[in-house]
């Protein structure tokens, strides 16, 4: 058999695997379908409107608020949390800590998926989403806008996750020869994508830069940028910390039992970063809000609010992180991770959303379309992820390798 | 004679300085509170 022949056969035999692999495995039933198949045709009819009728038929977006709840949430928080790859990657491959190693396959399909479902939502957000591909293709550029980065570091960053996570799915394939290619070409894609991510998660802050005259003071600094980039640290972890208390529950037949054991171990240590990386994030917190001289500013509700994002959902977990894991408590890591998650989630939708434009009486306020359709983004994250690991070998290394 | 003079630490730098090296105090604290196991102790 030549080369062609042999090629041609191989993808015979793949295309006829990939069919199989798409009939559904398991029950139909399940209380997660249940859930999400609703959200997901009532989202999609929503986006039929968006599509057909513009944005203004179902978002309460306008020339005032063009970024509303799909930037603030999907986009600016959703890539905030997709952290947790650049993170373990950098602990695993550079630092090579290997107690970390089970988790970096399931870590990587969550920031891969993370950065096609979110990022991808910002097709939606464009009036003309056929623009989406200027940056790219040189039309209008705009070297000075920090946009232009962030579009060009988004691209880049989801090839090298993928590229990253393509072993899985040569494995998965059974195509030898092309995994081993893919495997040599880690190393040097997460030292690129660790370089891209430190890069786009300040980039997505300096995107506000410019709205000082808009932004609540106590919100605003120069230094947004740097608090992006460390949020995005203890946003990672705590998503992991997470996501992987969940998958455990829900994918415990595919999970090597003496992985339920090292997972614990690695919970512990995914905390102990968190901790340390929220301590420095509320000293600079601290440090910027003494340097504004903004002391007059936490007698109103503005000051109650910042109060509440940064020592109720700052401070707090990140104290709870230090005792739990001195006291190897999973209950109150868990509890710590979701609270870091919600003050993530606040402090992103604070400098996009909430405070944005605080002082003018007509304040924005997502529709409920724009809520369904986030939701929708959601669930299909979730479908594909669950597609994903009950074929592929995410949770662990398929044995004949 | 010279008169004392008031330093409102405000307005100056002093407190972020005071801030800083709370930090650096507490962050040692902290790191060797999260690198001792209560257990093994």
């Amino acid at each position: 058999m030549n080369n062609s022949q042999s090629i041609q056969s191989e993808i015979k035999r793949f295309l006829k695997f990939f069919f199989q692999e798409l009939k559904p495995q398991g029950k139909w039933l399940t209380p997660f379908n249940i859930i999400t198949i609703p959200i997901i045709i009532v989202g999609l009819i929503i986006l039929y409107f968006r599509f057909t009728e513009g944005l203004g038929s179902v978002t309460n977006l306008s020339q005032k608020y063009p970024w509303g709840f799909w930037i603030g949430f999907d986009v600016v928080t959703g890539v905030a949390f997709a952290g947790g790859a650049y993170i373990i990657t950098f602990v695993v491959y550079v630092m090579r800590v290997e107690k970390y190693h089970s988790i970096v396959r399931v870590t990587v399909l969550n920031g891969l998926l993370a950065y096609i479902f979110y990022a991808g939502a910002l097709v939606l957000d464009l009036g003309k989403p056929w623009n989406i591909i200027n940056p790219i293709i040189g039309n209008s550029f705009g070297y000075n806008s920090v946009l232009f980065l962030v579009s060009w570091h988004f691209l880049l960053y989801m090839i090298a996750e993928f590229i990253e996570f393509s072993p899985v799915i040569a494995e998965w394939a059974k195509f030898e020869k092309l995994r081993k290619i893919l495997n040599s070409l880690t190393l040097a894609t997460v030292i690129f994508g660790i370089t891209l991510s430190t890069l786009h998660q300040s980039g997505l802050g300096a995107l506000f830069l410019m709205a000082k005259p808009k932004i609540h003071p106590l919100w605003y600094t120069e230094f947004i940028p740097i608090l992006f980039l460390v949020s995005s640290i203890f946003a990672g972890l705590s998503m992991i910390i997470f996501e992987g208390t969940i998958s455990h529950k829900v994918f415990k037949k595919l999970i090597d039992p003496k992985h339920h054991h090292s997972f614990n171990e690695i919970i512990f240590g995914l905390a102990k970063g968190a901790a340390i990386s929220m301590f420095v994030y509320y000293f600079f917190k601290a440090l910027i809000f003494v340097h504004g001289k903004h002391w007059d500013l936490l007698n109103d509700f503005w000051g109650g609010w910042f109060l509440l994002e940064v020592i109720g959902l700052v401070l707090i977990p990140c104290f709870m992180f230090a005792y739990s894991v001195r006291n190897k408590s999973l209950g109150i890591i868990r509890v710590a991770s979701i609270l870091s998650l919600i003050g993530i989630i606040l402090n992103r939708l604070n400098i996009s959303v909430i405070t944005f434009n605080w002082n003018v009486v007509d304040k924005y306020i997502p529709s409920w379309q724009e809520i369904v359709v986030t939701l929708m983004v959601i669930s299909c994250e979730l479908w594909v992820f669950r597609w994903i690991v009950t074929r592929m070998p995410v949770f662990e290394k398929n044995k004949n390798y | 004679m010279e008169s004392y003079t008031y330093l409102n630490i405000f307005e100056t730098k002093g407190l972020e300085y005071l801030l800083l090296m709370c930090f650096l105090v507490l962050f040692v604290f902290l790191i060797r509170y999260l690198s001792t196991d209560k257990e093994k102790k």
